[in-house]
């Protein structure tokens, strides 16, 4: 069957989904879009959306990938403007094309994802003390954080190998840490526990909570990053 | 970056305060006359289930002089987050406080839902008290079906509207506007808007009390106040406005689904069924306005089911022809059917055949009494018989697991009752097995709530069981309802007690509302946020008694806190309903073409509307 893979932005109220309900939102306003969706066969059938990587309740996706299956051939600009003007506030179609039959699936190609977060600071912070602070941080042998099992125990994990690339700079009274984490099934890293450890670690005057962003999501081209879209 | 967005993330399901769902309307604050904010005293996932609140929504953003947003109660996590850092009751869509609209309108569904309103009100920096709030502050509204016995909440609510909402809101509106043009004072505005009919302005009645300190008579304290208000009927479904652009929330709500409502009311008459007297006459829409309607909905929501709502959607005279077309047209897209109240009849099971083409649940019959003669005291019409002809039918034709509902403490009711509770259990598991269903897979849950008293019933005179009496029917069933297939469970018996005294309360009671108010209550429909001794506490401070109020059986003559309050049927039919009960007669349905002598039709001239087959 015809499959089609979208670039779209989560943000806005759209950011406070959770995953389960943003492949809702993508099935109701493809029907309301009136395209033909396929569903999975079976006592209860379900829509053949797939997503290339969950995204967290409240952080926003600038650059997001999902596959979308239909039951009939139609060209893709006309899926794209359907589907774009049925979107929810905060759920905005970048790009649409489509996707050969045999090629892989989305999920399976992911490796790693690029962030940002924002925070105020309570006190100024010049460039340079910023930059210090991740080179330190990136400077442990080890970056352990503290998970709970499934049955509750408590497990350590470095998460060291995890963090690709990091920075930091200051715009005025505000502080922008960027990231680049091993996402997927191998390996994955939460920018939330990077973070954490990075708040505790550098003492930076940050007030408040970091709002978050996922800026990209990635396959893996050897050491290099490579764009889903291509996948 | 703004406090809510600081917040949000750190409360569960912030999705529930986010706002900007598919359908919600963001008007221009300074372009209208009127702003209305809807307040649902619960969740959001409850609240958003609502119908009248699409309903309402529609009208008055349909309204180029006037908008609607809508309001919450936050879940007690959040609500910490919004005082901790001062934040007030907040409109979803454009964020505004609460505080800030011309009025604040409460639906009032459930009495367990009343610690809730003093909560928003206070949370949104509102004075409880009518009495304490001046021109500054929004005028405080309620309806819904709580608002037909309003005098729990005389105290906190300038003005109550009793009855079906689509034509007195935008009556109300006018009014409201007319007296803000005049520059009318509250008080002016109250008398304004009590022109329209079924309106009610609790501060311009008084309450009578006996020396005993019963309630003799709520009485009009002014003059030009009328004695008596009536509920407003909507005579006609298929003119009347109905929402086919309705909010589709983004995160999962309790009914995540398109409604169609394809009739108001009920013509069978269970006696302890308040609904079925608030919503008569019966009306009917026609199957053509009920396919149009779902249309709109399925292009407007993409919703991917479709539910045919009412109080009993098998009675709805074209039911078949309704969810044949709809089955036909919308399958293919992957759209359900579904029917949310069946009957247990054979042709119930048809229908749920017909409608669970794409995809097949647990069916749920409610016969709410274990024995053939306690079900004629109640009026139940449906007999073991047919129930068990239903479920063999059902179990043939692939379901595999059954819910039935039933009530304890039905006046009348002994233990024979309760053996039949678990006896038609036992019956239905055995059918079950001997239609093959897989012994893992067959289940049978019976599900058990606790007789309530309501008011405009013909058990309104009825007590309800003692506490212990409850908990210890819960606890014999409890005993017998046990083995591989079966599932018990029942509802909360203290939270029941503290809901019958609501039911029936009278003013007084408000006091008692502001108690727990002050204790913490909130969210008291939640089982793991009710806490009964909270509650008892409550009525000790304030010097009542529940018992007074849920365990007493009220006599004929005895004038009741809600006698102000008409609903159309008379006290004549509820007094002759409540006897024929005691003698165990059943009445039939007034579908059956005789007329039972409710005496809505002529009180408010109204008839049934039914629909061509």
């Amino acid at each position: 069957m015809p499959r089609y893979r979208m670039m779209y932005a989560k943000e806005g109220p759209a950011r406070y989904i959770s995953h389960l309900d943003l492949l809702r939102a993508f099935e109701r306003a493809v029907r309301r879009a009136g395209l033909p969706l396929a569903f999975t066969l079976g006592f209860n059938p379900h829509p053949k959306i797939a997503f290339a990587a969950p995204l967290g309740v409240g952080t926003a996706g600038e650059r997001e990938f999902a596959d979308l299956e239909l039951t009939a051939n139609m060209p893709p600009e006309e899926v794209a403007g359907a589907l774009g003007r049925a979107l929810p506030e905060g759920l905005r179609l970048i790009e649409l094309r489509a996707v050969a039959d045999q090629a892989g699936a989305l999920m399976a190609a992911v490796d790693r994802a690029t962030y940002r977060a924002e925070a105020i600071l309570s006190r100024p912070v010049s460039a340079g003390e910023a930059e210090r602070a991740v080179a330190a941080f990136l400077s442990m042998p080890q970056i352990l954080v503290e998970k709970k099992g499934r049955r509750g125990e408590k497990k350590v994990r470095d998460i060291k190998p995890g963090i690709l690339a990091m920075s930091a700079r200051v715009n005025d009274d505000i502080i922008v840490v960027e990231a680049e984490l091993k996402t997927g099934s191998s390996g994955n890293v939460r920018f939330e526990e990077v973070l954490d450890a990075f708040r505790e670690k550098s003492r930076l005057p940050v007030e408040g909570r970091f709002s978050l962003y996922r800026t990209g999501v990635y396959a893996a081209r050897g050491k290099e990053k490579k764009s889903l879209w291509h996948v | 970056m703004d406090v809510i967005e600081q917040i949000l993330p750190e409360v569960q399901r912030p999705a529930r305060y986010a706002g900007g769902e598919w359908n919600s309307v963001r008007k221009d604050w300074d372009g209208v006359d009127i702003k209305v904010a809807f307040a649902f005293p619960d969740a959001y996932e409850v609240g958003m289930s609502h119908l009248g609140l699409q309903i309402l929504y529609w009208i008055v953003n349909g309204r180029p002089d006037a908008l609607m947003e809508r309001v919450f109660a936050p879940w007690p996590d959040m609500e910490e987050e919004m005082r901790s850092r001062g934040l007030p009751l907040f409109s979803l869509e454009s964020r505004r406080p609460v505080r800030d609209f011309d009025i604040l309108a409460f639906t009032l569904q459930y009495e367990m839902s009343f610690s809730n309103i003093l909560n928003m009100l206070d949370l949104a920096g509102i004075p409880l008290m009518a009495e304490q709030r001046d021109e500054k502050f929004p005028l405080v509204i309620a309806g819904g079906p709580c608002a037909f016995n309003p005098e729990p909440l005389a105290g906190f609510i300038d003005l109550f509207v009793i009855g079906e909402g689509e034509e007195v809101i935008n009556e109300f509106l006018d009014a409201f506007l007319e007296a803000k043009r005049r520059g009318l004072s509250r008080q002016g505005l109250l008398f304004e808007a009590l022109k329209v009919p079924g309106v009610y302005v609790p501060s311009l009645y008084r309450v009578h009390y006996g020396e005993d300190g019963s309630v003799l008579k709520v009485a009009p304290a002014v003059e030009g106040v009328p004695e008596r208000v009536t509920k407003r009927v909507v005579r006609d479904l298929n003119g009347a406005p109905f929402p086919l652009r309705p909010v589709v929330p983004f995160t999962e709500i309790v009914h995540d689904r398109a409604m169609v409502e394809v009739m108001r009311g009920c013509t069978r008459g269970c006696r302890f069924c308040q609904a079925g007297v608030l919503y008569r006459p019966v009306r009917e829409k026609k199957c053509e306005t009920v396919l149009e309607q779902a249309a709109g909905l399925v292009r407007n929501t993409g919703y991917g089911e479709i539910s045919l709502t009412s109080l009993s959607t098998s009675d709805y005279t074209p039911v078949r022809r309704a969810v044949k077309a709809l089955v036909d047209e919308y399958a293919r897209q992957g759209v359900n059917v579904s029917l949310p109240s069946l009957r247990a009849d054979n042709f119930s099971v048809e229908l749920a055949k017909e409608v669970q083409r794409v995809r097949r649940s647990s069916l749920t019959f409610a016969p709410e009494a274990g024995t053939q003669r306690l079900r004629n005291v109640i009026n139940k019409g449906v007999t073991g018989e047919d129930l068990l002809k239903t479920v063999s039918a059902a179990f043939r034709e692939g379901w595999q697991a059954v819910k039935l509902y039933f009530m304890i403490g039905l006046p009348t009711e002994t233990d024979e009752d309760l053996d039949g509770i678990a006896g038609l259990a036992g019956e239905v598991l055995a059918l079950g097995r001997q239609a093959g269903v897989p012994a893992g897979r067959l289940r049978v849950t019976v599900s058990v709530s606790s007789f309530v008293p309501k008011a405009h019933t013909p058990f309104q005179w009825e007590p309800q069981a003692p506490l212990p009496a409850l908990k210890q029917k819960q606890a014999y069933l409890s005993g017998k309802l046990k083995g591989r297939g079966l599932a018990f469970n029942y509802h909360d018996a203290g939270l029941s007690f503290i809901e019958a005294a609501f039911a029936r309360g009278d003013r007084r009671l408000g006091a008692v509302l502001v108690n727990a108010f002050k204790l913490g209550c909130k969210f008291d429909g939640w089982s793991e946020h009710f806490s009964l001794s909270r509650w008892l506490e409550a009525f000790r401070r304030a010097g009542l008694n529940p018992e007074q109020y849920a365990n007493r059986r009220y006599g004929y003559a005895e004038p009741l806190p809600w006698d102000h309050i008409d609903s159309g049927v008379s006290k004549e039919y509820l007094i002759l309903e409540h006897r024929r009960a005691m003698a165990g007669l059943t009445t039939l349905d007034c579908r059956a073409g005789s007329c039972t002598g409710c005496g809505l039709c002529p009180a408010l001239a109204a008839e049934p509307v039914y629909a061509e087959a």
